[in-house]
């Protein structure tokens, strides 16, 4: 059958049924609103329903967190914009020049040219998914061994080292911490327990969902504690202009670089839409003649980086579906979900439940056009949420993520857990790390541990062996100019004296 | 210039510290494994060796580049604020970050001093439920005092010691004061609002997860806080 029937199918299935339909509809209100309330995300939401899922269907449960990751990196746009906070770290770029844009009076426009780019760069990037997910999960079955992976791994962390966090050195600090985290619990080849020191709590390994919450909701909330207490806190002029679809017409060219550069940076593992953001923002600065713009208000930047971060979303479900492999915090969830239901995402996926593909498939796509239907008329009402004093809105988002963290193993030790996460995280915060390197460190640890233990099995632990894998040693070669490339930026390259413009960075991600 | 030289020698002091802690510990499960020769301990060793060395450069970095700006594009798009925000606020000095220190210690001394004084961990007894209540009596004093001078320190201990106390007391008993408690450290002085407040978030969390969703939040161990939890959860379901 081809992809069109396919797709028909998929729809049809998705809007026959009324449950279906109502999660549907839920996951993209939700995804927007925790996108957009300042301090919680699509994480909380996700890590929140993530338990519930238990009681859904697969398809349900994996389409619903599917719908939240397209309008949540959507959603978390507008906080990028109006409050300099981004929702996700996928909208880092987007209050780069978003929040200055809110500063000089034009959020509404900001907020408008991020709806159409957020479905122009969804939509697109769905179709693309649909026709190469298939074919790439074929060809991983005969291609994809742990050596493989494992260099996928490696490529994916030097490249979020390199561009999460003040400096190189922080950037590596970060996700080696986060690497280390995962050590914790028992070893993956012979079950050895480490670092528990004698309590059950570690020995089971840290959770990475109270860490995420912790990270993500909770050192947030205390961010915007500190600025609330010490009065630093601003709030934004609000008006709502939308942009004229000339204005978009002028940025074709930027928004067809960002749905490919988004596209292709979604594949990578471990950090996906938040590098194709940062890529696509960058390419915008690096292409541009007027570079000194940037960074002070230019709707190019918002569109660029908005558009590569929905394009990425589509392009993250490939390595998910098709390897088996997360794009980042929620993908890692969807894996989560897939778990409770005894099943294993892969390449299997497709021969075993093809159904479940082409169901979140075609709820992918409609989630990502119903950004600009729906999106529309919510961005009123998020603007309403300015007008919530901060201090009303943190119990609130507290709570919710206590619920959240105390929901996934019913344990109180993950509440504790998650609020020391957000103690440490707002200590690294201050101090120039990166909390998302952290987290994605956690989540790839345990994959690039064991796959590392494989390849090396498989090659009688000989690394020349990865000589005779082309694919392997190409990601590891790549990997290591990138590294090459950021230590060459970190130690050679003349640094400007003034923090008032951004300079992109030279990245040699081949 | 030179308080910041020190903040450099202890950021690297305190990652180095780390690695050789875990390091140390490393030896604890340096276990061969039959069918992978590099054993338990090799993937965790590579990492600290590896964060040895990021601590090092970190630090040689930030003492040959002190004058320096870092104005790279991610490191001017990751920036929130948060770093400038705490030189403004002042609370980077030494002091305040003991302050800090000892109030977020508070929870782990409820943790664990009521266990020590009873001399059991049985939840049911009802002699550690004693001291559990007297010592979350006592610590609330103690948090009350060290919180007045230090707001946001209190702000991030808050949670924590919330946590801590969540098995014992329970969710329904203890998220009003939590509630309250936090409006009150942002700066919240409209009592009237508060109470508002706190009753609509409590309303609306238990309207949503005890009575739509059905999570099973901690009822808590000690009377009469589990009682209380009870009864909310068996009117609303």
């Amino acid at each position: 059958m081809d992809v069109f029937a396919l797709f028909l199918q998929g729809t049809v299935t998705l809007f026959s049924d009324p449950i279906g339909i109502l999660i549907f509809f839920g996951g993209v209100v939700g995804g927007m609103l925790f996108g957009a309330i300042p301090g919680v995300s699509m994480l909380t939401l996700a890590a929140i329903l993530l338990p519930f899922t238990a009681h859904l269907k697969p398809e349900h449960g994996i389409m619903l967190f599917s719908v939240i990751y397209c309008t949540g990196v959507y959603g978390g746009a507008i906080t990028a914009i109006l409050f300099n906070i981004p929702g996700a770290p996928e909208n880092a770029p987007t209050a780069f020049d978003g929040y200055p844009m809110t500063q000089k009076g034009q959020a509404g426009k900001a907020v408008g040219a991020a709806v159409m780019c957020s479905a122009l760069g969804g939509v697109v990037s769905c179709i693309i998914m649909m026709a190469a997910t298939a074919p790439i999960a074929d060809w991983a079955i005969s291609a994809f061994g742990p050596p493989e992976i494992f260099a996928l791994v490696f490529f994916g962390l030097a490249v979020a080292a390199s561009v999460g966090a003040k400096t190189f050195w922080k950037g590596w600090l970060s996700i080696l911490l986060g690497l280390l985290v995962a050590v914790v619990g028992l070893d993956p080849v012979g079950g050895i327990e480490r670092y528990d020191f004698g309590m059950p709590y570690l020995l089971a390994g840290i959770h990475f969902i109270p860490v995420i919450l912790g990270f993500f909701a909770v050192s947030e909330v205390f961010v915007q504690a500190e600025k609330k207490v010490t009065g630093a806190y601003k709030a934004p002029k609000i008006s709502v202009d939308f942009p004229s679809f000339g204005e978009l017409w002028a940025h074709k060219i930027a928004v067809v670089r960002s749905i490919i550069i988004g596209f292709f940076c979604g594949i990578l593992p471990g950090i996906g839409a938040t590098l194709a953001a940062f890529m696509g923002y960058n390419e915008a600065v690096r292409w541009s003649k007027d570079r000194m713009e940037f960074g002070k208000g230019k709707l190019e930047g918002v569109i660029s980086s908005e558009t590569a971060n929905n394009a990425a979303t589509g392009a993250a479900m490939i390595p998910l579906l098709a390897l088996g492999l997360p794009g980042g915090a929620l993908t890692a969830m969807m894996v989560g979900v897939f778990q409770m239901h005894d099943m294993e995402p892969g390449p299997l996926v497709f021969i075993n439940s093809p159904d479940l593909v082409w169901v979140v498939f075609a709820a992918m796509f409609f989630a990502n056009l119903s950004i600009l239907f729906i999106g529309f008329l919510e961005t009123k009402t998020i603007i309403n949420l300015l007008r919530i004093p901060f201090q009303f809105l943190a119990p609130m988002i507290l709570l919710l993520a206590t619920v959240g963290a105390y929901a996934v193993r019913g344990l109180a030790v993950d509440v504790i857990a998650m609020f020391l996460a957000g103690v440490i995280g707002f200590f690294l915060r201050r101090s120039g790390y990166s909390v998302a390197g952290i987290v994605l460190g956690l989540i790839l640890g345990k994959i690039g541990e064991q796959t590392f233990a494989q390849a090396m099995q498989m090659l009688y632990f000989e690394f020349g062996g990865f000589f005779g894998r082309p694919i392997a040693l190409g990601l590891l070669i790549a990997g290591v100019l990138t590294l090459a490339g950021s230590i060459y930026g970190a130690f050679f390259k003349k640094q400007p004296q003034s923090q008032s413009q951004p300079q992109p960075q030279s990245q040699s991600v081949s | 210039m030179n308080n910041s030289r020190i903040s450099y020698y202890v950021e690297a002091a305190l990652w180095l510290g780390l690695v050789g802690f875990l390091y140390f510990h490393s030896f604890d499960f340096n276990r061969e494994i039959e069918i992978y020769k590099y054993g338990a301990a090799a993937w965790p060793r590579a990492i600290l060796i590896l964060m040895a060395i990021a601590a090092i450069g970190q630090l040689i970095y930030n003492i040959t580049r002190a004058n320096r700006v870092e104005a790279g594009m991610m490191a001017s798009a990751m920036d929130d604020g948060s770093e400038e925000n705490a030189r403004d606020s002042g609370n980077t000095g030494l002091r305040w970050y003991l302050h800090t220190a000892l109030l977020v210690a508070l929870p782990f001394v409820y943790i664990n001093l009521p266990k020590i004084l009873a001399g059991t961990s049985d939840v049911g007894s009802p002699e550690l439920n004693r001291y559990k209540l007297i010592c979350a009596g006592v610590l609330a004093i103690v948090f009350i005092i060290l919180a007045w001078r230090n707001h946001v320190g209190a702000v991030l201990a808050l949670p924590v010691m919330f946590a801590a106390m969540l098995q014992d007391i329970g969710f329904y008993a203890l998220a009003p004061v939590f509630i309250l408690g936090v409006m009150f450290l942002m700066g919240e002085r409209r009592f009237n609002w508060m109470a508002a407040i706190m009753f609509a978030i409590y309303t609306l969390l238990m309207l949503l997860f005890v009575k739509l969703l059905y999570v099973g939040l901690p009822t808590g161990y000690v009377r009469p806080f589990y009682d209380f939890g009870t009864w909310v959860v068996t009117v609303l379901q």
